[in-house]
């Protein structure tokens, strides 16, 4: 299988989460049929971390795992012309681009040009933000969504390297197409829809998939396919339309219901999809199955540019969260772990009912036990406790409480684990896009 | 039967917001789900999990269905009472295990 000719562009997703496998990546690259692979590696809470990193240290708050992950790709990347942009400088794109020039030139790249786009971060702009919701709290991070332009600008002035912080993931893939398309806005909308297919890597071939009447049957790949899943490409073309496939020789799913299910993933309303560069209308869009692992997708219609970016914002709210649970096993488990339970809720009652969350984990900890009960009750489960506490002193408490069970409760509680969380809230608003000024900065290897 | 025999679902987030996706192979299926699945019913089926508004998105050309609920995950996952706060990612299972009636007059049910 070769690069069509008349692509305009030919993309690869190499990660969908800035814990994600390094391998599939390289894989894509060695496949020698892209000419862009683009790593999504920030999640909307991934920034949290990054940010408290940032005020620690105004060199941090980047992934941490950016090494680990381009050591590797980046000399393979280079050998087969291949560029890389991602969003992993997450709060400091500035500070990655830095640090991944040092690391080209440790590798040997001395021509390569990092750039970083930066602007996203609107915290000097809260006045002009329009929150949706009230919220209470320390706001600790405001980030504008960010489109595709100025990374598409950036690869166009001969960027090896593209590192972004916060940008709408669709973006990252729209970028290198963007002034290939024909000038209209359905051909934009077709390399956003692209964008939003493969910006969850391996979701879009069989990853996180039960087919129709799945339940009935083992899983649609084998754990020795999962563990190799093959992540996914595509071939854009002028007019926005694309061929979608997985790198060839690996396992994965690539048909009609697997690129539907991704295309309609966390959209919300799907004919008013909005992102930073325009508001798509997914409705209309049609897949035809080309091959084995290979559709083709078309008719993606652009609805003009919104006049507004979206902002997540977080913010600490005081107190602390208390996630703490405690095993059982044997024959009785279930009953001794009811019994736990109400335990905790006796000693725990000073707590606000609203509170305090109180379960079984594999009975009722996900779904409410709303989902069909196994007909024998497990032969392990845990007592789970989440408790959002005002202080730091009252969380030990809840934790202590839930270790007191191992002596004074029912018998054989064991393998306690317990976290305290800082009492975080997402929060979304919007920003005049007019007042949000992005910049390219560009390390030089 | 089971949601789950006539579509294939996924479930998603952003910020308060849970988003719940059901794909049918076949406009059949799909139109079965369509009358069955109302806002209602599906905020019926939904109540012991959470309390939230439903809205309903029809993708007939995808035979998809969407169900949005704003407040399903007040302060978004970081906030979530639940173990290891993720569950969102299971809960279409809400739906595709959800028990419906055969439809009455139908006579197309071995399409698919």
């Amino acid at each position: 299988m070769a690069r069509p000719a008349q692509a305009i562009c030919s993309v690869g997703a190499g990660a969908g989460f800035a814990g994600d496998r390094i391998d599939p990546a390289l894989d894509l690259v060695r496949s020698g049929l892209i000419d862009t692979m683009a790593l999504e590696c920030l999640a909307e809470r991934t920034l949290v971390p990054a940010i408290k990193a940032r005020a620690d240290n105004p060199q941090a708050g980047f992934d941490p795992r950016w090494k680990r992950r381009l050591s590797p790709l980046l000399p393979l990347a280079a050998q087969h012309g291949c560029r890389v942009v991602s969003n992993l400088g997450a709060a400091n794109p500035r500070a990655a681009a830095q640090a991944i020039s040092g690391l080209c030139r440790e590798l040997g790249l001395h021509q390569h040009r990092v750039a970083a786009l930066v602007g996203d971060d609107v915290m000097g702009l809260q006045d002009h933000i329009q929150w949706a919701k009230p919220w209470q709290g320390q706001l600790i991070g405001a980030h504008a969504y960010l489109g595709s332009l100025e990374m598409a600008q950036a690869l166009d002035q001969g960027a090896n390297v593209m590192i972004t912080g916060r940008v709408a993931d669709s973006a990252l893939f729209a970028a290198p197409a963007r002034f290939k398309l024909n000038d209209q806005n359905d051909a934009l909308a077709g390399a956003l829809a692209v964008g939003h297919l493969l910006e969850c890597g391996g979701q879009l071939t069989g990853g996180n998939f039960e087919p129709i009447g799945g339940a009935h049957q083992a899983p649609p790949l084998s754990a020795a396919q999962y563990a190799r899943l093959g992540y996914p490409l595509a071939h854009v073309y002028a007019d926005g339309s694309a061929d979608i496939s997985v790198v060839p020789g690996a396992p994965g799913i690539v048909d009609v219901l697997t690129c539907t299910l991704q295309l309609l993933y966390e959209v919300h309303d799907p004919a008013h999809y909005i992102t930073p560069d325009l508001i798509v209308d997914f409705s209309h869009i049609q897949f035809e199955v080309k091959g084995p692992q290979s559709v083709r997708m078309h008719g993606a219609r652009g609805k003009g540019v919104p006049p507004m970016l979206k902002v997540a914002g977080f913010v600490e709210q005081p107190g602390v969260l208390a996630d703490v649970e405690i095993g059982f096993a044997g024959d009785g488990a279930l009953a001794r772990a009811q019994c736990a339970a109400d335990v905790l809720r006796r000693r725990l009652d000073a707590l606000p009912a609203h509170a305090c969350q109180i379960d079984l984990v594999g009975i009722d900890s996900v779904l409410r036990g709303n989902a069909r009960v196994a007909a024998a009750p497990p032969a392990e489960l845990r007592v789970h406790i989440s408790a959002a506490c005002d202080d730091a002193a009252t969380a030990q408490w809840v934790e202590d409480e839930v270790y007191a069970l191992t002596l004074s409760g029912p018998a054989g509680g064991c393998s306690v684990r317990s976290e305290k969380r800082p009492r975080l809230a997402v929060v979304d608003g919007l920003i005049d896009r007019q007042l949000v000024k992005t910049e390219l900065v560009w390390g030089q290897a | 039967m089971r949601v789950g025999d006539l579509a294939s679902g996924r479930s998603g987030d952003k910020g308060d917001m849970l988003d719940l996706s059901l794909v049918a192979s076949h406009p059949h299926h799909y139109e079965q789900l369509r009358q069955y699945l109302t806002p209602e019913r599906v905020r019926a089926i939904t109540a012991p999990c959470f309390d939230s508004p439903v809205v309903r998105y029809e993708v007939p050309g995808l035979n998809a269905l969407k169900f949005v609920f704003p407040q399903a995950l007040p302060g978004g996952v970081y906030a979530s009472m639940h173990a290891g706060l993720h569950w969102q990612k299971a809960a279409i299972w809400l739906l595709l295990d959800h028990r419906m009636p055969p439809t009455t007059g139908d006579n197309d049910a071995s399409v698919g």
